[in-house]
């Protein structure tokens, strides 16, 4: 066993819901005001939806095979050689998703707050202290992570709350002003964070109480679905569709325009506490997902010795994918939610559900 | 701090030339800390010092500008950015970008627009205030006007159904006081209207009484005053304070033609009375109320004029609220709406309420 570790049903919600929001609400907002504008709202409520079903596919295809993780799994439904090769595709895609993250992370610092640290900085103090999480186990970043979520979620009410002042829900008027196809279009970025969920499937065989996956899997998505549409709405009701869609980080916005009294002000520290404890965590999930995947791929009787290779592998690539924040920007909003979601997120797992079904490959005791 | 110089207020102007004309207002934190220098005392220096450089685009302007200053500059804490009429007529969607797109300043900076230059008003020293730009971000937040922040300017240069409008600022001469320590006339910036826009580009003022007309007619007028002539008596006034005021805009799209129907309500206060009047009677409440919806539609129909007139720009942000009632009809009338707004027949009707009296029910000092 690579993993010793154990984590019960409340940690791995809280675990999985820090994963999906954390990078959810700084840079998602915009990219689907620019789709949908002011029903921007109706688009985050139909990803979580959707994101509901993805997340239905994935844990039916992982309770399918109880104990195993979906690099296991991948080479008892597709053969040994064809199993390690879908393997590979899907280290790939943890890899390059860590990478984006890593980006976001330091982008964000980068462009928001200190302009003149040169970004590499930023990625490899959060690389450094996900690689010591990482290595210290799943229990280790999962209680962590019980901490930071709470502090996360009550951050964000709290902004919510003080930004009231300066919402006019006037705002979010006409609705469907742009017709269905925009607000689907806006749904998809949003949905393919949902989909980030398949991570879950490296976890489910750590759960003390794997039958209750499902459970976890919608409560995750109720949770993040919940606060990201506070946030859009939020976003929405301050700057209306036109402005929000033209900022490059529209919470961070939102957040800024709060002033009480005449003391209650610049905020926007509050939102950089979210970030860097958020993307903590989001980046510790997938760089475990990540070496886990690699260790069981290989063959390997432990994970430990990958964690700094992986790591280097990460930070590179992080650096080298994109040559500037407006690339990292199109990514993400173009690029990465259609590749993602008919892959990695979707397309394979139902694939390997309609193969493993075909074939009669795993088991139906849960 | 001792690194960082803050700039207070920010002014742009253009030169003949066509480059921009950046200038700062800095704070001096060691003449804020000490208080306002006493006559007499000796040492009496300005708490803020102002500095201007040109440059083909603003921030080049900045980097010019920063030759000058000795510390690094600051811009977390501006307070105001002032554009000068010539900036304002050549176009300002790249000073507003320029000031949304670096992180330092603030969107909740007042954008106000001045007749001439606008440099001259980070000069002047207020009375009151220990800078200009103080003294201004303090009138904007008491809402003497119409202010507007950096943000809501933005958003208002980014949506069709609305022109951008600023507060419009000029400056009075006071006389000095020799008694009171002071050696040089006092300066002070007060808010004389509205700066209006198409696009992006100054199109023209409106004066204080036409500035409520546009706070009416976009549902921004909150508290004021209402100065009426008594009933039966036109050479002697009475002034209202308005408790409560709504406005409600109801587009229609009918026969191919935009109409609006504008209604509004205002609560208020009796606060003076020069009538004599015995305010007892209904009849009398009734006459007054009925001043107060002539002033109030007279007022709300100049400012109408101006801007279907005069300026062909939907200043009150009615395209907005015909967005929002007719969101298939907006989609044809978007890009010429100027023209549908200056052709748009708009009905306003107004409800006035005397409510209270203050204290008095008649005037006190009046012998029967």
């Amino acid at each position: 066993m690579l993993e010793g570790g154990k984590i019960d049903s409340k940690q791995a919600i809280f675990l999985l819901t820090t994963m999906v929001l954390a990078t959810a609400i700084l840079f998602v907002p915009a990219i689907i005001a620019h789709h949908a504008k002011q029903d921007a709202w109706i688009s985050a409520i139909l990803a979580t939806l959707g994101g509901l079903v993805i997340a239905r596919l994935q844990v039916t295809l992982g309770l399918r095979f109880p104990g195993m993780t979906l690099f296991q799994y991948l080479e008892v439904i597709l053969g040994k050689v064809l199993g390690k090769a879908v393997g590979f595709l899907y280290l790939w895609w943890f890899f390059h998703m860590n990478a984006e993250v890593l980006r976001e992370f330091g982008s964000f610092l980068v462009a928001a707050f200190m302009p003149d640290t040169p970004i590499i900085v930023f990625i490899i103090i959060i690389a450094i202290i996900s690689a010591y999480a990482v290595r210290s186990g799943l229990e280790v970043f999962t209680r962590v992570n019980q901490i930071i979520l709470p502090l996360i979620l009550l951050s964000l009410l709290v902004l919510f709350a003080l930004a009231t002042k300066e919402m006019r829900i006037i705002r979010l008027l006409p609705l469907l002003d742009t017709g269905v196809v925009p607000i689907i279009k806006g749904a998809i970025t949003p949905l393919s964070w949902f989909g980030e969920m398949a991570t879950f499937l490296m976890i489910i065989p750590y759960l003390n109480k794997p039958q209750e996956a499902p459970r976890i899997a919608n409560t995750a998505i109720l949770i993040s679905g919940t606060f990201f549409l506070i946030t859009v709405l939020g976003v929405l009701a301050i700057f209306g569709p036109a402005l929000s869609a033209r900022w490059m980080f529209p919470t961070l916005n939102g957040a800024r325009m709060i002033h009480l009294a005449n003391f209650l002000e610049r905020l926007e520290a509050v939102i950089m506490v979210i970030w860097v404890f958020g993307a903590f965590v989001k980046i510790s999930v997938f760089y475990y997902a990540g070496v886990l995947g690699s260790a069981q791929v290989l063959g390997l009787k432990d994970f430990r010795p990958l964690v700094l290779l992986i790591g280097v592998i990460v930070v590179a690539l992080s650096i080298l994918l994109h040559p500037n924040i407006l690339d990292l920007a199109r990514m993400l909003g173009q690029v990465w939610p259609p590749y993602a979601l008919s892959t990695f997120e979707v397309g394979l797992p139902l694939i390997l559900l309609a193969i493993s079904l075909i074939r009669g490959k795993g088991g139906q005791q849960q | 701090m001792n690194e960082l110089a803050l700039a207070l207020g920010a002014a742009v102007d253009r030169t003949p030339d066509g480059k921009f004309l950046l200038t700062l207002q800095f704070a001096k934190p060691g003449e804020f800390a000490a208080g306002a220098p006493e006559g007499g005392k000796g040492k009496v220096s300005a708490p803020v010092w102002v500095v201007s450089a040109t440059g083909k685009t603003i921030f080049e302007a900045e980097r010019n500008l920063a030759m000058q200053v000795s510390r690094h500059i600051y811009w977390g804490h501006l307070i105001v950015l002032i554009i000068g009429e010539k900036a304002a007529r050549h176009g300002v969607r790249e000073v507003v970008s320029l000031f949304l797109r670096s992180p330092q300043p603030r969107e909740t900076m007042w954008v106000m627009v001045t007749e001439g230059e606008a440099k001259n008003l980070l000069m002047s020293q207020p009375g009151l205030e220990k800078s200009s730009a103080q003294a201004i971000g303090f009138l904007a937040r008491s809402k003497a006007g119409y202010s507007v922040e950096l943000k809501d300017f933005a958003a208002m240069l980014a949506s069709k159904g609305g022109e951008p409008i600023a507060s419009r600022l000029g400056s009075l001469k006071m006389v000095t006081t020799p008694s009171l320590g002071q050696k040089t006339p006092v300066e002070e910036v007060r808010i004389t209207g509205v700066a209006a826009f198409k696009d992006d580009k100054l199109t023209g003022w409106l004066d204080p009484s036409e500035t409520r007309g546009l706070l009416w007619l976009k549902g921004e007028v909150g508290k004021g005053v209402v100065t009426v002539p008594c009933p039966g008596k036109p050479e002697k006034q009475l002034s209202l304070e308005i408790i409560r005021a709504t406005t409600k805009v109801i587009p229609e799209y009918r026969n191919n033609k935009v109409s609006f129907t504008v209604r509004l309500m205002l609560e208020g206060d009796l606060e003076e009375e020069q009538c004599d009047e015995n305010l007892t009677k209904p009849e009398t409440i009734k006459a007054i109320e009925k001043e107060l919806r002539k002033d109030v539609k007279q007022k709300a129909e100049l400012a109408l004029s101006k801007a279907q007139g005069e300026f062909k720009a939907d200043i009150f942000g009615f395209g907005e609220a015909f967005h929002r009632a007719h969101k298939r009809e907006w989609r044809m009338l978007r890009d010429n709406w100027n023209e549908e707004f200056a052709r748009a027949e708009v009905r306003i009707s107004v409800k006035a309420y005397l409510r209270r009296t203050g204290l008095l029910t008649k005037p006190a000092t009046l012998r029967e």
